[in-house]
């Protein structure tokens, strides 16, 4: 409500962004701004034009537990408080089928003529609050959610107990319309499960639970109210507190999930099995509705939104920020910055806090009006570029520019350009210099590496911020590990260069291991990808030229998969001793010879 | 486009069949043992 009256917020609510281009603090937005058929600023919201509305539809904001008009009101709290006409499922605006609403509307503000617009805009930074959706529960077939209408979900469960939806406040058990004598909870219906469902946790099932059986005890103290839980996380300010009011006003807590539910036919009432974990033994519990705590997930139209913003998207399918710890509301992308729970499953503190964050990073951003930019960018060598647009291609932020026809030199908006290194290693001309990871020095880091017993020696390329954090908690594990390998950092495995590898087996280099995030971890987008494909270039070509392509060795190795990387090195040093030193030299004269040609 | 290819564990040298697109590179991982170090052979040559 305040955004909607603060006068240095535009509001564009019922419009979706099309397109974004640019970079941070130059940003160039195309919104579409659909027809609501109902001028927004008319209309007074007075509600003549439902009660005339001839069309019934299965209201989508309370989940098809009520019903709405073609013309509605999203939600009650909507902004701005205007109403739409879904085209869809009105009976027509071309020729106008019905106009019921129109003849009502005394503010004269239905217009069947509106169209979508595309408003342009140019702004310095954007902000990501896309929020989440809820998790399925069809799929996890044991809690017979399709089959018994009295079990529901925790969202149903919000919309019969809210006071602005479909029963005014009043839970009332679907199949007979009556308040129920008993309430079973089931958590982490979707959360925490490896093989269906997902496997982390939505972090705000265990507090919005312990919240409804808090309501439930507050105005029917007679309910008898059971939660079937793996573990109870209450970890907030407060939150243990409330967990053990909870238990005081009578809420039952058993530790076990149901494996089965059961109707009784004649009561419609459900039989749960469990195990009790405490006690071992398996159970039976009779109840008159089953609510199941559903898992948070990311929304389905993710993939979108990291399009348009060039963003990386982490392995449980949410927004990934540039740190987790150090750097947690910022995205990769410059000037993006994410808030809420497109990032990660979290509760309203967390959000507002996260929020905030962004709002003030937004705000530094855009009250200096300039931005500092990482040391670590690559220039253009402008004599050297023949404007093949490779690079162009391959970086993840979209922050090189050439116009091939004209054959004009790449050039770089530095101010997008994070640092991957990726359009340096796909140069084919040298014409790309990555500022402090320049071509020379990574080279003489090669020849230092095997100026002494080359064939004691492994050379290992890290990504700075998954592998070399890895061998780094390794070595802070006191892992053991073999000490043959000899480790060059990178920003970013897609700055290893195809020279590289060529020019450590030509120094004597029995075995290379290129080694980076994984893909979902990447935190150039998608950086590494260019890695595997030229990797596997590298494997045809070595294999051509004689060389064994088990030489050059591929991994993706995480931050905190320190056992991971001690494997690797072990397994990297077991392949180092199968290289004969004749192999190595037959490798160095293959190399040598193509390099005089 | 996707292909039915070999693909080579240049770890272990495990063998095993699998759709690869070039231009849709996804995270692989050798069934046998683990290792990312999975080759696509090129065609005729793990037939």
């Amino acid at each position: 409500m305040d955004v909607g009256r603060h006068p240095k917020i535009k509001l564009l609510a019922y419009s979706e962004i099309e397109e974004i281009t640019g970079y941070i603090g130059n940003f160039h937005v195309k919104v579409r701004k659909k027809a609501r058929y109902v001028d927004e600023i008319a209309c007074t919201a007075c509600g003549e034009c439902v009660k005339v509305c001839p069309v019934v539809k299965p209201d989508e904001h309370q989940l098809g537990l009520a019903t709405r008009k073609a013309i509605y009101i999203p939600f009650a709290q909507a902004v701005p408080a205007s109403y739409l006409i879904d085209m869809e499922d009105c009976l027509g605006n071309n020729p106008i089928a019905c106009g019921a609403c129109a003849e009502v509307c005394d503010p004269r503000a239905i217009d069947y003529d509106q169209k979508d617009e595309i408003l342009e805009l140019d702004v310095g930074v954007a902000i990501v609050a896309t929020g989440m959706d809820v998790c399925d529960p069809t799929i996890l077939d044991e809690y017979r959610y399709t089959k018994y209408e009295n079990v529901i979900t925790s969202w149903e469960f919000e919309i019969l107990t809210g006071p602005g939806y479909v029963t005014r406040g009043e839970l009332l058990r679907p199949t007979d319309r009556k308040v129920p004598k008993s309430i079973a909870f089931v958590q982490c219906v979707g959360s925490r499960a490896e093989r269906r469902g997902n496997p982390y946790c939505s972090n705000i099932c265990c507090m919005n639970t312990i919240k409804d059986t808090l309501y439930l005890k507050e105005h029917h103290p007679e309910i008898d109210c059971t939660v079937f839980y793996m573990d109870i996380r209450a970890f907030g300010k407060g939150y243990e507190e409330l967990y053990k009011r909870s238990k005081e006003v009578g809420v039952k807590y058993i530790r076990g999930i149901p494996g089965d539910i059961v109707e009784d036919r004649k009561t419609r009432n459900l039989v749960l099995t469990v195990e009790n974990t405490t006690t071992g033994k398996i159970q039976r519990h009779e109840f008159e509705m089953v609510v199941l705590s559903i898992g948070v997930i990311p929304r389905p139209d993710t993939e979108t939104v990291q399009r348009l913003l060039t963003l990386s998207k982490a392995a449980d399918g949410f927004l990934m920020e540039t740190h987790y710890q150090l750097n947690p509301i910022d995205a990769p992308t410059g000037g993006v910055f994410l808030a809420g729970c497109c990032e990660s499953p979290k509760d309203i503190k967390a959000s507002v806090i996260q929020a905030s964050g962004a709002a003030s990073r937004a705000e530094t951003l855009l009250s200096a009006g300039k931005v500092k930019v990482e040391a670590i960018t690559s220039e253009v060598i402008p004599d050297l570029c023949k404007a093949c647009g490779i690079c162009v291609d391959v970086c993840p932020y979209g922050s090189i520019t050439v116009d091939r026809k004209a054959k004009t030199p790449a050039s770089i908006v530095e101010a997008a350009c994070k640092g991957c290194g990726t359009c340096g290693a796909e140069c084919r001309f040298d014409a790309l210099r990555m500022r402090h990871f320049t071509d020379d020095q990574i080279i003489a880091m090669i020849d230092a590496m095997f100026e002494e017993r080359p064939e004691e020696k492994v050379c290992i390329f890290a990504c700075n911020w998954c592998s070399y954090g890895g061998a780094d908690l390794a070595g802070l594990s006191r892992m053991q590990y073999p000490p043959s390998g000899r480790v060059i950092r990178t920003m970013c495995s897609g700055r290893v260069a195809e020279k590289f590898v060529w020019h450590a087996f030509r120094k004597g280099a029995p075995v290379v291991l290129i080694s980076g995030c994984h893909f979902a971890d990447c935190h150039y987008i998608d950086a590494n990808r260019w890695t595997q494909k030229r990797v596997e270039k590298l494997w045809d070509k070595m294999e051509q030229k004689g060389i064994r392509p088990e030489r050059l060795q591929l991994e993706w190795i995480s931050a905190a998969e320190a056992v991971k990387w001690t494997r690797v090195m072990h397994a990297v040093e077991e392949l180092r001793k199968t290289v004969t030193r004749e192999e190595i030299e037959e490798t160095m004269r293959i190399l040598s010879e193509e390099k005089g040609k | 486009m996707a292909e039915e290819v070999t693909f080579k564990c240049l770890r272990c040298g495990y063998t095993y069949k699998g759709t690869y697109d070039r231009k849709v590179p996804e995270e692989r991982e050798c069934p046998k043992c683990g290792s990312n170090s999975v080759r696509p052979l090129p065609k005729g040559k793990g037939d």
